[in-house]
């Protein structure tokens, strides 16, 4: 076979690869998507089951919920710079985009601490009702995701930092951490609509 | 063929890095418009208009918000058609969760005093 011609079949076959890592990736992606569409469906169907159990708009602070949802947003906005940076081979701005990331969730988690705090100083705990038990559940599980891709960005900020991490090589494991975070940013959005805007929404 | 009149074609970072450029601009635009959506979603839930008509736009802005996140931060439109479709299983089976579960539990078909005696 010619040199032009194994260099079209590799083009061919390049075009029609998968990286196994990133079909993993959206496939435990798809799988999470159940996980939180359980949940979410379990927070509504009770809300509308008992609708006079709790008036949950009387403790809700929509301003500092919209003001995590911003900050999510915006992290989400970073981490996409990260991988564009990544794939770029710039590492120093990678760097500087996952700090920033980090930076974000974990006010994210600041303030989801402080409005769980407030709620249970309120006599809001997971056995209170049914109100409770599905809100702390899904709500915490979603912060459990955010913690857990916190630690996944500060374990790559360091190893970026062992000279072990090749900018072009390691773009598709930023990448791969990338579509986690995303996909967190956007369970949020699901659960900001469904469970804050919605109850103040008489329908 | 031989090596003397093989004449590759130019490899160059450049496309790459235009093309990088060129998605820089689009998260930007995006992320504005999505700071911008949260904003217009907490004035419009404390304006007296139709109720329905809130709901309506919610679930629409919120639905924007999720596709572009997907589509762009995510990189899913320019990535494989694969890959849409593993992530797509999962979010079609959630919905169909969703919706099966909102008629199973509606309160016509829930013995609500059986539940409160309980």
């Amino acid at each position: 076979m010619s040199d032009t011609a194994t260099a079209q079949h590799e083009d061919s076959h390049a075009s029609l690869v998968v990286d196994n890592k990133k079909l993993l990736m959206w496939l435990f992606l798809g799988s999470d998507c159940m996980f939180f569409g359980t949940l979410i469906s379990t927070h509504l169907i009770y809300r509308k089951l008992y609708p006079e159990s709790f008036e949950p708009t009387a403790l809700f602070s929509l301003e500092l919920t919209s003001f995590s949802t911003f900050i999510l947003l915006m992290s989400s906005f970073l981490m996409a710079l990260a991988v564009s940076a990544m794939h770029k081979g710039e590492l120093k701005s990678f760097r500087r985009n996952v700090i920033g990331v980090i930076f974000f969730g974990l006010i994210f988690l600041a303030c989801q601490v402080y409005e769980f705090a407030h709620f249970v100083h309120e006599d809001l705990t997971l056995s209170t009702n049914t109100f409770g038990s599905t809100f702390y559940l899904m709500t915490g599980t979603h912060g459990v995701h955010v913690a857990i891709g916190i630690f996944w960005l500060i374990c790559m900020y360091f190893y970026s930092h062992t000279g072990k991490m090749d900018a072009h090589e390691s773009a598709v494991d930023v990448e791969v951490a990338g579509l986690y975070w995303h996909f967190v940013d956007i369970v949020w959005i699901v659960i900001f609509t469904a469970v804050y805007l919605l109850e103040y929404v008489d329908f | 063929m031989s090596e003397a009149n093989y004449d590759p074609l130019p490899v160059s970072p450049e496309p790459q890095h235009d093309a990088e450029t060129d998605k820089y601009h689009t998260f930007v635009n995006l992320a504005l418009g999505l700071a911008a959506i949260t904003g217009i979603e907490l004035v419009l839930v404390y304006l007296p208009f139709n109720q329905i008509f809130i709901l309506s736009t919610l679930l629409a802005l919120s639905l924007f918000k999720f596709i572009a996140v997907i589509a762009w931060f995510m990189h899913l439109i320019y990535d494989k058609l694969l890959l849409t479709l593993a992530f797509g299983t999962g979010m079609a089976i959630a919905t169909g969760t969703f919706v099966a579960l909102g008629f199973i539990m509606s309160r016509s078909n829930v013995d609500m005093e059986a539940i409160t005696a309980f």
